[in-house]
């Protein structure tokens, strides 16, 4: 019976392991930034989460959703190209980034 | 989204990505692909567009909440580096059947047989091309790998293509690396499917079907060429079914077309490459998504005039819920295709009318009604939130004057916003009366084409792959 030897059919990884950034001990004073797709439902569930949260740390603020455009479709590239940097000026400590659906 | 919080976590923001309960598994494999397998994750039960808002609220606070919290104070797990094998590393020796079992196993082939990729016959495929085997068209999303010339060679070799295919399958894979294509909506849930168009000389040379059945299995050339971009995008992007291939349905891959250049040359029509620059005579491939297609049948007429109302019909009625990608989501990239049979396209041509007359004629009869086109964007779907008007994308400048040319809901508005994005290929039967309407994905699979490179001897390597 024939015998063959393969490889292996997948290409070489691009993507190096990074570092998470850390973590906050407390969202108490700290500011959060909401990112949409403009998809599912988040314009419904990003308020919900502000207000719930708002609830539990009094001093958390809120960038909302509007400040960077969607962060899909057409605008995609510029608005993720333009986050760092938009962090920056607004200075947001955490993000709530939506909707995987 | 996923790629939105992999940008703030290296600007040094921690995030909490929202994903529902049957996404969370694209989301796993998705952000290994960008370096970030911990990257933290909050689950949204269900699907949000089928729940009461009550039933919505309280998931997203009893469930979605909590975790959203956890995900920005608590210490996220390590990331852990898994090696991969060395490309001409043998992952494995046995028989045809072992060799099949394996890779079927390990989710490297659709689970038709491969041909073994052996270092031998790859090797073959390399001899077709002038490009190094560690080449790379960039990478390719979600698992970020290299799209490299070696990768396609071994694919190549598995979907049962011919060695001297290969300039057509490194064209492809250059197609799929352009960003201007958008490989990484692959996995999208409407599960849409690339149809390759092979333009020039090279298809007459290696065989491709343009005739009779040119979108049916039974051809070596069109159906191992379609089965390579769907293997390749398993096997380099990383798109597979029940992770990052989220297709809700799906279908097997579209099998490559050629258009039939002779019919075109007697025509004096260009081919659909020239839309992307390319001059009759050159060899092209074309890549674009298509959502879904539908024949139109025994047109009638002996005249442009006396066909065209039903080809734009065809075009009119193939598309729904697409439309957002010619207002809302990614305005101007709804890029519908038009097959012509030869016969149906000589009697258009005949008349003096070019391929743009065709385009204009058609862009002008291909309308629905305003309000079934707002349904379509914000009544049917939640697509386009906000519930907005056509007028409503008129005054904000996202769409062209002509969608709110009055107030009147039955008036009637084009498919997509220029004459231009209407693509037009001559295929199929030459002598039956039949069209092909095909919808687009929009920006997740537009439209590129890219050169098909030869290597310096090609014509003699040709003649040698004909004589083997």
């Amino acid at each position: 019976m024939a015998e063959y030897s393969v490889v292996w059919p997948r290409g070489p990884k691009t993507a190096k392991l990074v570092e998470l950034a850390p973590r906050l001990d407390s969202l108490e004073g700290r500011k959060v930034a909401f990112l949409w797709d403009y998809l599912f439902r988040g314009d419904e569930i990003f308020p919900i989460l502000e207000r719930e949260l708002a609830a539990r740390y009094p001093g958390v603020t809120f960038v909302p959703f509007s400040e960077f455009g969607t962060t899909h479709g057409e605008g995609e590239h510029e608005v993720l190209a333009n986050l760092a940097h938009r962090f920056t000026e607004l200075e947001v400590d955490a993000v709530v980034s939506g909707m995987g659906c | 989204m996923l790629r939105a919080s992999a940008a703030a976590e290296l600007a040094g923001v921690p995030t909490s990505s929202l994903v529902c309960e049957g996404f969370l598994g694209q989301a796993a494999t998705t952000a290994v692909g960008l370096g970030m397998p911990n990257l933290a994750v909050a689950p949204v039960p269900g699907h949000v567009d089928t729940q009461a808002a009550d039933v919505l609220e309280r998931n997203v606070v009893e469930v979605t909440l909590p975790a959203v919290i956890e995900n920005l104070v608590s210490p996220r797990p390590e990331a852990v580096e898994v090696a991969d094998p060395e490309r001409t590393e043998v992952v494995f020796t046995g028989s045809f059947e072992e060799v099949n079992r394996l890779y079927y196993e390990n989710g490297w082939s659709d689970g038709l047989p491969i041909v073994p990729p052996t270092i031998e016959a790859v090797e073959e495929f390399l001899s077709y091309t002038d490009l190094d085997a560690d080449h790379s068209f960039g990478p390719l999303l979600p698992d970020n790998r290299a799209a490299t010339v070696w990768s396609v060679a071994v694919n190549g070799v598995m979907a049962g293509c011919r060695p001297e295919y290969l300039p057509v399958l490194l064209a492809i894979v250059e197609g799929l690396a352009d960003p201007a294509y958008g490989v990484e909506h692959s996995g999208n849930t409407p599960g849409a499917d690339t149809l390759i168009t092979v333009n020039g000389p090279i298809a007459t040379q290696l065989g491709f079907n343009c005739e009779q059945g040119v979108l049916r299995d039974g051809f070596q050339a069109n159906t191992s060429v379609g089965r390579f971009l769907r293997l390749y995008l398993r096997n380099v992007a990383g798109f597979l079914p029940w992770q990052t291939d989220k297709a809700t349905y799906g279908n097997t891959w579209r099998v490559a077309m050629a258009e039939n250049e002779a019919a075109l040359a007697k025509m004096g029509w260009e081919p659909q490459s020239a839309d992307f620059g390319f001059a009759p005579g050159d060899n092209a491939v074309t890549i674009s998504r298509y959502t879904g297609g539908g024949v139109v049948t025994s047109v009638f007429g002996s005249t442009p005039e006396e066909m065209v109302d039903y080809l734009a019909d065809g075009l009119a009625k193939i598309g729904g819920w697409e439309y957002v990608f010619t207002i809302g989501v990614a305005g101007g990239t709804y890029r519908p295709l038009l097959l012509l049979s030869p016969v149906l396209a000589e009697t258009i041509a005949k008349a003096g009318w070019s391929r743009a007359d065709l385009k204009r004629a058609l862009w002008e009869k291909a309308r629905i009604p305003a309000w079934q086109f707002e349904h379509y964007l914000g009544h049917w779907t939640n697509l386009v939130p906000g519930r907005r008007s056509l007028e409503d994308f008129v005054n904000m400048r996202r769409a062209p004057k002509v969608y709110a040319e009055s107030a009147d809901p039955e008036r009637l508005v084009p498919v997509c916003t220029e004459a231009e994005h209407i693509s037009i290929a001559v295929t199929g039967d030459p002598l039956r009366t039949n069209a092909y309407v095909f919808a687009h994905n929009g920006m997740l699979g537009f439209p590129v084409a890219k050169k098909v490179r030869l290597p310096d001897d090609w014509e003699a390597k040709l003649a040698a792959a004909r004589n083997r």
